[in-house]
């Protein structure tokens, strides 16, 4: 996003929200991306259609298979900061599933992750920890190697 | 997110984030990052332009394949170019602004506008194959009855079995924008200014939201306050 074309009160909350600060700096090495499994992990509170939504500031997260059909899938986030119409016409905007099985069809990836991931990006981070481990055991259990983290 | 990128990254998945504001990735400084120059809502850039999707997606994911670093955040070059206004798309539903009408007339108003939507929200899921209604669990006619209840001054019960009032009220207003910005995209690819000025001016739902949103937080139900913060878009709430 280019804060420049906000209104400045809003361009200046967004740019000085607050973020956790790290000191350690991770990093995971892997194999050449043509051999990767990759999942998405989104922070748009995204559901699919029938599992419970997010319903504010909720800092655990839902699970999206990757079989899910995109009419099936809801976004429930919180903010009214963003539009909702890019990915009411097009999922790939923020879930892009369509595009990675391409990737991995034409052997771009190695393959797409069986399951994907969803928390509601509104919440403080901090109160996410807990859940993020949850959700890299269970990457890690699918041989998932590349997480994609698309925020809104 | 780039916390999240942080939280993975420590339990030995390697993960790339896609950004959309530079400057909170700078200060979590996650192992990698995109930098995407578009509209917050859409981390991929243009709906329905998969070569450009594609584009960023490799570029994100080459970032795997990078040598250890402090904190790799790249830009993505290009500008989204579904940002610009489609000058052919015209509105489904001309109702004209409906600013100044008091919360009665406009509840009439929304009424019938949203059984005019209806036809160009059927075409316009028959054309995408989805639907992005069903957060409240309610059809947008119901969605539609219980606002109006609200609107005119009513306290009607959940009509959601483990939502409370004030919850219901929020989800269907969620369900009553898809609705009608589902709609909205039946006849064009308008940029999410067109539709957004359509909606937040130009419709009675749109009138009736700030209507709603005003007299909730008039109120003195701390749960209502707390939702109606969300009824409207930060950039369209008028300051009286």
């Amino acid at each position: 996003m280019r804060l420049e074309k906000l209104p400045t009160e809003m361009a200046k909350r967004l740019s000085d929200l607050e973020c956790p600060v790290f000191e350690t700096m991770p990093w995971v090495e892997g194999p050449p991306l043509r051999e990767r499994r990759v999942a998405i992990v989104s922070s748009a509170g995204l559901v699919v259609r029938g599992d419970r939504v997010f319903r504010g500031r909720d800092p655990d997260y839902r699970g999206i298979s990757g079989s899910t059909q995109a009419n099936d899938l809801l976004c429930s986030h919180i903010s009214i900061n963003f539009d909702r119409n890019a990915f009411q016409e097009d999922w790939n905007v923020v879930f892009p599933l369509d595009r990675l099985n391409e990737l991995a069809a034409e052997g771009n990836i190695g393959s797409v992750a069986d399951t994907h991931y969803s928390f509601m990006g509104a919440t403080d981070p901090v109160q996410m920890v807990e859940g993020a481990r949850e959700v890299a055991r269970k990457l890690e259990a699918d041989n998932v190697d590349a997480v994609l983290l698309t925020s809104v | 997110m780039s916390a999240l990128a942080h939280y993975l990254e420590e339990e030995g998945i390697a993960s790339v984030a896609i950004a959309l504001i530079r400057q909170q990735a700078e200060r979590t400084r996650p192992p990698r990052a995109l930098w995407v120059p578009f509209e917050l809502g859409r981390p991929l850039g243009p709906p329905g332009d998969a070569a450009f999707q594609r584009r960023v997606i490799l570029t994100a994911l080459g970032l795997l394949e990078a040598k250890p670093s402090a904190s790799l955040i790249v830009d993505f070059p290009d500008d989204d170019p579904r940002e610009m206004p489609d000058p052919d798309w015209r509105p489904p539903v001309n109702t004209g602004p409906r600013a100044g009408l008091e919360a009665g007339a406009l509840a009439e108003a929304m009424s019938a506008e949203l059984h005019e939507f209806a036809p160009h929200y059927a075409q316009s899921c028959t054309k995408r194959m989805r639907s992005t209604v069903g957060l409240s669990g309610l059809s947008p006619a119901v969605c539609g009855d219980y606002v109006v209840a609200w609107l005119r001054g009513e306290q009607p019960p959940s009509p959601v079995e483990d939502m409370s009032p004030a919850l219901a009220l929020r989800f269907a207003i969620d369900d009553l924008k898809a609705f009608a910005l589902e709609a909205g995209i039946a006849h064009g690819k308008p940029s999410s200014k067109q539709l957004g000025d359509w909606l937040w001016n130009d419709t009675a739902l749109g009138a009736a939201l700030h209507v709603l949103r005003r007299q909730c937080l008039a109120g003195d139900d701390e749960r209502l306050k707390t939702v109606a913060a969300f009824f409207v878009p930060a950039l369209r709430v008028v300051v009286d």
